[in-house]
């Protein structure tokens, strides 16, 4: 089909500048290019500075020849007046014709010229201005110092805008100079940061006879752009061989004009986080010969790359416990649409509605799946995924085509593809990100539509079938999806390796609460083991042996046999308390988020938190106060009336409930959540106070409020609970106890003001490691900065045990005290409750027996000041449990 | 469609003499607006607004539009081709909302002029996705369309109480730190200077309290 190509408008303040850009931009493409300004006002005096909406729109129109516009902008007022030129369009089909592109407007320009002339669709047109940065920025970003011989700095790198950031990321300047030496200084530290980026580089070979042509270019450019969203660094090449120009190692257009001939030496370059594993996997597509067939064998094999700066890539703990059986590649290939004609609308429209409702089913049991053995934080992903679901981009567009004659999945392939591409174009690395979302639901939706295996577990083999004889296999997988991971049956798969992840990642999270051990972070090679070789991993240690040896084998399989009569061990003794060698005695409590969970919690000391949220999703209004009494009696009397641990209702605004209006934030996780609702919420606090006191009259109850992070929070939290006891008129009950979470990193630094005012200090690891390390572990580009044994966050800890020392209890109820190299570290450090989700709690009161609490100490002692946690993790790797074998 | 006005009920007169009164304030304040907006900003509000009030006066008087929407319609896209800085947007969708909302129709109640209002208040904030606090003119509008809600039937009264909430808005931006547009970059510099959005917008509410109460 051919069509018009993409209109291009030009805004800004100045009719000068918009005019050169756009010469310039003309002396790059070819004639023909629809390229419309819209810059300055009409002053009474002549031209003046500004931009004028009425004109924007009129441009947008004139440049639409139904394939769509593409609007660069200056600044300032620029962009207001572009978005409210949207508002002006008459034809509402147009306006989703149009996209605002936050490109900068020269360099944008000229990319956006070129990629228009070449038949690109808009959104990809957008793509490629706004990476058009990118090239400017990695030449600036890595000269030393960035001091030219001519010694002229280097200009400041323009800072990311974050949607509701705050100050200096928005926009809303006007041309005229004058406070812009303060942006530019603040540029300037930016800039600085960001040299101290990971960086990578080597070198390959085209063993392609043809050269890098369209097809193994095609491959290069898609795997780039993969690996820039999901790892947010910047790849760039050229050709040694031809001293051609650095280029956007994204752009097909870029990638293409090096010229890159069979035998030519190509350098490929990385910037940012995951640099290093981004060069690998280039390399690792290289010696594929890009996936193309190579007929006679290559002349000379390409010499390796240069060695990596740093080691291989490590292989990481991701879930404990050991593995061993066939390699098995996750899934089927890539669903693809068959071209069968379509039935009509009617019955296609049907397809489709089923397909999404059957998925939502699906996606609905992994959410319940992941709040019951997680919380809800953990579970909001699968959310995310049901709202997209009913998505208007794609569900509505889908509807669209499908009214216009197109099959179902053609449509809903079509709208998802469109859909993660504008995400995936989008300069917030968080809403970027989003893209591998879109494609996750699109990709389960699609084998719903095409009744194609593995719509929720990614193609695993039913119970015995296949062809491993019933024998549990070790699934190998780039990532898995939240869905994938919660939806592994252990009694299928004997463990996980993931040549991506990290340990921190939903799916690491989930993969723990099912029980499969695995270890992530493997590389890209692992993709290639072939299916049915032998792989043994333990993923306590982090360890990975391809088609291990009969020694490994053996030794391995002893070790996981050892693994097993200690877990039987701690399985008979789970009833028992838990004292060190030393005699110390630790608590070891249940996480719990409904009754049927604290059911499963075998031998548990006491339930260390019961997450009462359970309690308040999926509901029209909140529950009364007889309603959540007779809910936490019922969990105190799962676990036979050992005392409980209620945290207050622990919501935010990134999750409102229908009957408790929250504001949008643009920050929730730092907005008004936790112990925050009290303030606009008094009635919800005090009728779950009500409760909580009414349960706590018949049996031990502790009571904690989240999300303190001043000490006038508890003390107010405080003197409602009095004021309840008061009104309930019976006494304070005899059991109940009184804490709060340390989950904000300000608290556990000032800890010694909470202790006279609490029983006891529970740490919420999950969301400590997150607030301390300013990282987000559902990231996948951050989410390994959100490590827990981060000496940074061991010191909070530390600072938390410190204050509360003889004085109240710490505890630690986040994923970390299921972690054994962690928990051996918190006991050391003081903490005297692990609190676990129901499958631990044995396996942690086994770890706490083998401990020797001054060993402990030691060895908690030293973590404190380890520079990384990897290193920390190294020390405990290196120093066994003080009744276990060496490592091997 | 009915001649006769209500009692207390504003028609398309009187609306255009809140435009006029507002232009003249602008006009009266220019030298003002453009200084406080050369504390914390570009120093161009005043001059940009009062050019853009300027052009608004002239297209009205060559249109004369008929209603209410129509008239604050006409305003609105005026100032979005006329005003050229951040303000010709904001101000522009303010105008082009409330005319929305009014209707075709040739006076408004009270009811429905403060309906007009909140969705042209509204039409700011989805703009210049601004919040209470960060310093703009969106601090000065929304105490003023609360406060008009809260005063009850009568219209005058209602938009003197607009009025004051937004000179009270208007003062309380002083010593907040500016997180919108170009003030913004001034960071805690920003703090101990009055919004000149915010005063902009106080100008428009006192407006509309003596010409249409």
């Amino acid at each position: 089909m051919v069509s018009s190509p993409v209109g291009l408008v030009v805004v800004s303040h100045s009719r000068p500048l918009a005019a050169a850009a756009v010469a310039l931009a003309r002396e790059m493409a070819p004639a023909g290019l629809l390229i419309e300004v819209a810059a300055g006002i009409d002053g009474p005096d002549g031209p003046a500075f500004g931009t004028d909406a009425v004109a924007i729109a009129a441009a947008i129109a004139a440049a639409d020849r139904g394939s769509g516009v593409v609007v660069l902008m200056d600044l300032g007022s620029a962009v207001l007046s572009a978005e409210l030129a949207l508002d002006l369009l008459e034809d509402p089909d147009q306006r989703d014709r149009v996209l605002l592109c936050p490109a900068p407007l020269v360099e944008g320009l000229v990319v956006a010229a070129v990629a228009a002339a070449g038949g690109v669709g808009r959104a990809e047109v957008a793509a490629e201005a706004t990476g058009a940065l990118a090239a400017k920025v990695s030449q600036l970003a890595v000269e030393p110092d960035g001091v030219e011989p001519g010694g002229v700095e280097a200009p400041p790198v323009p800072p990311p805008r974050h949607p509701g950031g705050g100050a200096g990321a928005e926009p809303g300047a006007d041309l005229e100079a004058g406070a812009a030496s303060d942006a530019a200084a603040a540029g300037q530290r930016r800039a600085g940061e960001r040299r101290a980026q990971e960086r990578a580089a080597a070198v390959f070979v085209v063993t392609n006879p043809h050269g890098l042509h369209a097809r193994p270019a095609a491959r290069l450019v898609a795997l780039v752009r993969r690996l820039s969203a999901a790892t947010h660094c910047e790849l760039r090449l050229r050709n040694r061989s031809t001293g051609s120009q650095w280029v956007p190692a994204g752009s097909m257009a870029r990638v293409a004009v090096v010229g890159a001939e069979a035998g030519h030496e190509v350098e490929i370059e990385a910037t940012g986080d995951g640099a290093r594993a981004a060069v690998d996997a280039v390399l690792e597509l290289a010696g594929r010969h890009f996936d193309e067939p190579v007929e006679a064998p290559a002349p000379t094999p390409a010499p390796p790359a240069p060695a990596p700066v740093d080691a291989p890539p490590r292989v990481l703990p991701g879930a404990p416990g050991i593995g061993v059986g066939p390699a098995r590649g996750l899934g089927p290939p890539p669903v693809t649409v068959p071209d069968d004609p379509p039935d009509d609308p009617g019955t296609e429209r049907a397809r489709l509605d089923r397909a999404l409702a059957d998925v939502a089913v699906a996606i609905t049991a992994s959410r319940d799946a992941a709040a019951r053995d997680l919380g809800p934080t953990e579970a909001a992903i699968f959310d995310a995924h049901l709202l997209l679901l009913e998505d208007p981009e794609l569900a509505g567009r889908t509807r669209t085509a499908v009214d216009a004659g197109a099959s179902a999945a053609r449509a809903w392939a079509d709208a998802v593809e469109g859909g993660a591409t504008a995400l995936e174009a989008l300069p917030d690395p968080y809403l970027a990100a989003r893209g591998a979302d879109v494609r996750a639901v699109g990709e389960q939706v699609l084998r719903a539509l095409l009744a194609a295996p593995g719509g929720q577990e990614g193609g695993l083999p039913e119970p015995g079938g296949g062809g491993d004889g019933g024998e549990r296999v070790v699934l190998v997988a780039a990532d898995l999806t939240p869905a994938q991971a919660a939806g592994l049956d252990p009694a299928r798969v004997a463990g996980v390796v993931l040549a991506g992840g990290s340990p921190t990642a939903h799916a690491a999270l989930l993969l723990r609460a099912r029980g499969v051990p695995a270890v992530m972070g493997a590389g890209p090679g692992v993709l290639d083991v072939p299916d049915g070789t032998a792989l043994a991993l333990d993923g306590t240690t982090g360890e990975l042996v391809v088609d291990p040896s009969p020694e490994r084998l053996t030794a391995l399989r002893e070790r996981a046999a050892a693994g097993a009569r200690r877990e039987r061990a701690a399985g008979e003794r789970a009833g028992e308390p838990a004292r060190t060698r030393d005699d110390v005695h630790v608590l070891v409590g249940v996480n719990v988020g409904s009754r049927a969970d604290a059911e499963a919690a075998a031998g548990a000391d006491l339930v260390g938190l019961v997450r009462t949220e359970f309690l308040f999703l999926d509901r029209d209004r909140a529950p009364d106060v007889d309603e959540q009494v007779a809910a936490y009696r019922g969990v105190a009397e799962a676990l036979d009336g050992r005392r409980i641990t209620l945290r207050t209702l622990d919501v935010g605004g990134d999750k409102p409930l229908p009957y408790l209006p929250l504001p949008r934030e643009a920050n929730p996780f730092l907005g008004v959540r936790g112990i925050r609702l009290a303030g606009p919420h008094p009635a919800l606090l005090r009728e779950q106070l009500l409760a909580a006191v009414r349960v706590a009259h018949e049996t031990p109850v502790s009571l904690m409020f989240p999300m303190v992070a001043a000490l006038e929070e508890l003390l107010a939290a405080r003197r409602e609970l009095d004021a309840v006891i008061a009104a309930e008129g019976r006494g304070a009950p005899a059991g109940l106890q009184v804490g709060i979470m340390v989950e904000v990193p300000a608290a556990a630094l000032k800890a010694a003001a909470f202790v006279p005012h609490v029983d006891f200090l529970s740490i919420g690891t999950n969301d400590l490691t997150q607030y301390a390390l300013a990282a987000e572990r559902g990231n996948p580009a951050v989410a390994a900065l959100a490590d827990p044994l981060d000496p940074g966050v061991l010191r909070l800890v530390d600072a938390v045990c410190r204050a509360a020392e003889g004085r109240a209890l710490v505890a630690v109820c986040g994923e970390a005290a299921g972690e054994e190299v962690a928990a051996r570290l918190l006991v050391g450090l003081g903490v005297r409750e692990l609190s676990v989700v129901p499958p631990l709690v044995a396996a942690t009161k086994q770890v706490v027996r083998e401990l020797d609490a001054g060993a402990a100490a030691l060895a908690a002692a030293g973590a404190l000041t380890a520079d990384s946690a990897a290193a920390v993790r190294a020390a405990a790797a290196d120093r066994p449990r003080s009744s276990g074998k060496p490592r091997c | 469609m009915s001649a006769v006005p209500t009692e207390g009920a504003v028609d398309v007169a009187a609306l255009r003499r809140w435009i006029d009164a507002f232009a003249g304030d602008v006009a009266e304040h220019q030298e003002e607006l453009t200084r406080l907006d050369s504390a914390i900003g570009d120093a161009d509000h005043g001059s940009n607004l009062a050019r853009g009030m300027k052009a608004v006066l002239a297209a009205l008087d060559s249109e004369r539009p008929a209603t209410a929407g129509a008239l604050l319609k006409r305003t609105g896209m005026t100032l979005v081709s006329t005003v050229g800085g951040a303000s010709g947007p904001l101000y522009g969708t303010f105008f082009l909302r409330m005319g929305t909302a009014a209707g075709e129709v040739e006076s408004l109640d009270t009811a429905a002029l403060g309906a007009a209002l909140r969705a042209g208040v509204g039409g700011i904030v989805a703009r210049g996705k601004s919040e209470l606090g960060d310093k703009t003119m969106y601090d000065a509008l929304a105490p003023a369309v609360d406060a008009y809600d809260a005063a009850g039937d009568e219209v005058g009264a209602a938009l003197r109480a607009a009025s004051d909430a937004a000179d009270r808005g208007r003062d309380a931006t002083i010593p907040l730190q500016a997180r919108k547009g170009r003030a913004s970059y001034l960071g805690e510099r920003s703090v101990g200077h009055q919004d000149p959005g915010a005063t902009s917008a106080a100008l428009l509410l006192g407006a509309a309290a003596r010409t249409l109460g």
